[in-house]
């Protein structure tokens, strides 16, 4: 047997990562590097990466919330009724 | 969350089908609404992983799959996995008992296993499925009240 190591599977799936160099405010940097050195992160990449993830799923959930203010609110009490009365009828409930 | 006799009571999950999901990528506003104003009342919603693959194919957008990230956000959403080879195998055989697509059969086994409704909007695809095992699967059609 070869002690070479081949590719490991990433039970996450995640992307592979991508390197990007960016400017960025010094306090921001110090924050980061305090979290590695405090090991609550592994690397400051992994800070930044975190952070625009967050910022991804905040951004979702504002999508969302858009979409649903495009809604008809008679429509939505009608619909939620029904909703309401179904789970009302239900055996144990 | 509602309080009983001075003691807190978390509302039993609901678990949302292909079609629910599906109209939530396709940014139909009535239903993301409820499904939001659900989550808002402390109602656990549950959402298979293989449902949402579906949805996100059907809807075939980057949009799509934003909203179905967004949603998966909400406080009280979970996401249900497909973790193991034993559920893997259980989701196959719900697969041939109910006649359903991987997606929504992953929506009637994840119901079946948690005793819990299904939350639809396509209440006429689960006529017969619902039926189809040991215990019957309960159903909750998001639509508008028939007149009268």
């Amino acid at each position: 047997m070869s002690a070479l190591s081949g590719p490991t599977y990433d039970p996450d799936m995640d992307d592979r990562k991508t390197s990007l160099t960016v400017d960025v405010d010094p306090g921001l940097v110090a924050y980061a590097k305090q979290l590695v050195e405090a090991g609550k992160a592994p690397d400051v990449s992994a800070v930044v990466n975190d952070a625009l993830s967050e910022k991804v799923g905040r951004d979702a959930v504002d999508r969302l919330r858009e979409t649903a203010a495009r809604a008809d609110p008679a429509k939505v009490a009608r619909m939620m009724a029904h909703v309401d009365a179904q789970a009302a009828a239900l055996p144990g409930r | 969350m509602s309080e009983e006799g001075g003691a807190t009571t978390t509302p039993a999950p609901w678990v949302l089908d292909v079609s629910v999901l599906t109209a939530i990528a396709r940014a139909d506003p009535e239903v993301t609404y409820l499904v939001i104003a659900l989550d808002g009342r402390g109602r656990p919603l549950i959402i298979p992983v293989l449902a949402i693959t579906v949805a996100s194919s059907d809807a075939g957008t980057e949009d799509g799959d934003i909203a179905l990230r967004g949603l998966e956000r909400l406080e009280n959403v979970i996401v249900a996995p497909l973790k193991d080879a034993e559920q893997a195998t259980r989701l196959a055989a719900v697969i041939a008992k109910t006649g359903l697509a991987t997606g929504d059969a992953h929506v009637a086994a994840v119901a079946d296993a948690s005793v819990c409704p299904i939350l639809t909007a396509d209440a006429p695809k689960w006529r017969e499925p619902a039926t189809a095992l040991d215990d019957p699967l309960h159903i909750i059609e998001i639509a508008e009240p028939p007149e009268g």
